[in-house]
């Protein structure tokens, strides 16, 4: 059983893998099977650092935070996680850059949880940027919505003060948990956090809303080959509508390594 | 048997406007106990010479009940259009401070005319109701989820969703549930308001033999609340769960409605219409509208900018613990209405007022109703989307239902009374003439 899991794992990094290096640039600038409309992207602040680091040619570490949704579980792990699909398709955008995503998340943890590792794992890799999915266990455990809020403005804080730049992304969509957990108060938490603080906020939520409402992607799987099937593809469009996310708020690194990807 | 005391008194106190009762059609005698309560509230409000109810009262607890159930529906575009869109304070304060009111001067009268014992004791049958209300939308939460639980542990979601302590312990949610410690999804109103019913007759009586000394204790448990957060009721999971409204500090607004209505019935409170409070209210009220309208704006449109920025004021902001500036807000905007809106205003008796009338009438009811209509509300909305037509749609579906079964159960008590005004025949003029 585990050894069966394992080699599902090993065969699907690798050829995760694979597909990393073997695609041609080409593909990957093509349009989305999963497009985000455009009101999800605009009004977001930019990444001023972490272009800075693009155009300046220095290597941009980009951690990630968050639960079970990053780690990649329904998909079979991290190497068809969305931070994997944004590694891949950030790399294909920014051909020239030395991008490492690291993936930090872990299944069930807390706004808090997350926050208490900022210091031992996330800073000690000197990111350029932070991804930090939150919001998930304070809903389903109905922790605090003010202790959330403040959990994490303390962690952006701690992030801003040793000079990294944070994105914010907040929860999954999903058609049935909504009658039983209440989302909105923790969602209005994480957009106040991202207006008060000029931090980047990927919509999460709106835009999986969006492909299950204009039937890009059901969202409902009914056996585990077809939930496997489902989360990957998931992962791999929200990776991909990250990467946009990422790369439009960094304009100028966009613009100085286009030359070569457009061709 | 206490409720029989009870119709009877409600029923003597009101006899020589037996007519006005049934052209409002509030007949409702020992029936809906709502209504029952409310006779009460209309026969000792004014006075004799003005023996009508205060319809605001009315009219703005069903107003808040439908804002409390479009807040609720996801998604939901009219939500920009509720209480919390004008001001910090949102319907939760409306339907607590005017249920302190209400409470106030019921139970004070009652307390005045039976004893402590037995206004007590009636407090307590209320309370029973409410936990009854409350016992029941847990039910259907554990329906929900025992139906779906299913679809989710194969979904996308099963690892997120599994992490509900309730899925590994339903004995152990079950039994916090009746306990008031779990509080699901929508259904953290109730135990707040059975709590702070189970005070009222300890309140009240404190009130009758100390008014200064409650007074001040219960808006210094509320300011204790907002310097030390950890004053606060543990819930369900742990272990640092706690309750989503934080009875003592919300317990200032509910008493302050009580206090209000215990002063009321005794020819009302003299400082509160001084011109400075009004003014004062006045500019509450505009400042609390503008910046929080602001905010709205600025979330439809973003160029559009906040004339504050709401980070230093989060601490002023929280609902959890009745922040300073929701709290104030939501007194100044109910001594401008108390001040503006006469309580037998033309409007309020129009037929178009009517549907909220009669929800905020029997507003436990539709209170409960609205929360399951929310609920299905999320899996329609959730299941066939549609955009905003489909929210409008069914945000007026579930107000629309919740109208109905107020005019059910309004035309069901009438019709009651009638049957039992008959059976009783012409009540003694004496009972009548004591009050």
């Amino acid at each position: 059983m585990t050894s069966a899991f394992l080699r599902y794992a090993i065969v699907l990094i690798a050829a995760a893998g694979m597909g990393v290096l073997s695609a041609p640039v080409g593909t990957f600038g093509q349009e989305h099977e999963c497009p985000v409309p455009e009101r999800f992207y605009t009004s977001e602040p930019l990444l001023t650092k972490t272009t800075k680091a693009l155009t300046g040619g220095r290597e941009v570490v980009i951690a990630v935070l968050g639960g079970a949704s990053t780690v990649g579980l329904a998909a079979g792990g991290p190497g068809s996680a969305w931070p994997a699909r944004l590694s891949s398709a950030l790399a294909a955008r920014f051909p020239s850059a030395r991008i490492k995503v690291v993936n930090l998340a872990v299944a069930r943890q807390t706004a808090k949880g997350a926050a208490e590792r900022l210091v031992r794992d996330v800073l000690l890799l000197k990111p350029t940027l932070v991804i930090w999915e939150t919001g998930t266990m304070e809903a389903v455990r109905g922790i605090d919505v003010d202790e959330f809020r403040e959990t994490v403005q303390a962690g952006i804080n701690e992030l801003r003060a040793a000079g990294t730049e944070v994105v914010l992304m907040n929860m999954q969509f999903s058609r049935e948990t909504d009658a039983m957990i209440q989302f909105g108060p923790y969602l209005i938490a994480m957009r106040e956090l991202a207006e008060a603080n000029d931090v980047p906020l990927f919509r999460r939520r709106g835009i999986m809303r969006h492909w299950a409402e204009s039937d890009l992607l059901d969202l409902r799987a009914r056996d585990d080959a077809k939930r496997r099937q489902l989360a990957a593809k998931l992962y791999d469009c929200i990776g991909r509508a990250m990467a946009d996310f990422v790369t439009r708020g960094v304009p100028a690194a966009k613009a100085a390594a286009s030359p070569e990807s457009s061709r | 048997m206490i409720y029989r005391i009870r119709s009877k008194n409600a029923w003597a106190a009101s006899q020589h406007d037996r007519v006005l009762i049934r052209r409002r059609g509030t007949a409702a005698v020992g029936v809906a106990v709502e209504g029952s309560d409310w006779k009460e509230v209309m026969s000792i409000a004014s006075g004799p010479s003005a023996m009508e109810r205060d319809l605001r009262l009315d009219f703005f607890r069903g107003l808040a009940l439908f804002c409390i159930f479009i807040d609720h529906l996801p998604n939901n575009v009219l939500a920009e259009f509720t209480f919390q869109s004008v001001m910090f304070s949102d319907a939760a304060e409306v339907f607590i401070l005017i249920s302190g009111y209400t409470a106030g001067i019921v139970y004070s009268r009652a307390m005045e005319r039976q004893g402590f014992v037995i206004a007590g004791v009636r407090v307590y049958h209320r309370v029973w109701q409410l936990y009854v209300a409350h016992v029941f939308l847990f039910m259907m939460f554990i329906a929900m989820v025992a139906y779906t639980a299913g679809a989710l542990n194969n979904s996308l979601y099963a690892e997120e969703f599994g992490a509900a302590n309730f899925l590994d312990e339903p004995g152990v949610a079950v039994a916090k549930a009746l306990t008031l410690q779990f509080q699901p999804a929508f259904m953290h109103i109730l135990p707040l308001y059975i709590v702070l019913l189970a005070v009222l007759p300890f309140v009240l009586a404190g009130f009758r033999s100390w008014p200064g000394a409650m007074f001040f204790a219960s808006f210094a448990l509320w300011l204790a609340v907002q310097l030390d957060k950890r004053i606060a009721l543990s819930a369900y999971p742990g272990p640092d769960g706690v309750w989503p409204f934080n009875p003592f500090a919300w317990q200032a607004l509910f008493f302050l409605g009580a206090w209000l209505g215990w002063r009321g019935a005794r020819g009302g409170v003299s400082w509160l219409r001084r011109r400075w409070l009004f003014c004062l209210a006045v500019g509450l009220s505009l400042a609390g509208f503008l910046i929080r309208f602001s905010w709205t704006a600025h979330e439809f449109y973003n160029p559009i900018p906040v004339l504050v920025s709401g980070k230093p004021l989060w601490m002023f902001l929280s609902k959890t613990d009745l922040g300073l500036l929701r709290f104030a807000n939501v007194l100044a905007v109910a001594l401008l209405v108390a001040r503006l809106i006469h309580p037998q205003a033309r409007f309020l008796a129009s037929r178009a007022a009517r549907p909220f009338i009669i929800c905020g009438r029997n507003s436990l009811h539709i209170f409960c109703l609205g929360i399951l209509l929310s609920v299905l509300g999320h899996l329609v909305l959730n299941e066939f989307f549609g955009g905003i037509p489909m929210q409008l749609a069914v945000s007026a579906a579930g107000v629309v239902i919740m109208i109905s079964v107020a005019a059910l159960m309004e035309w069901f008590a009438a019709a009651q009374g009638a049957s039992r005004a008959s059976a009783l025949g012409a009540p003694t003029a004496g009972k009548g003439a004591r009050r």
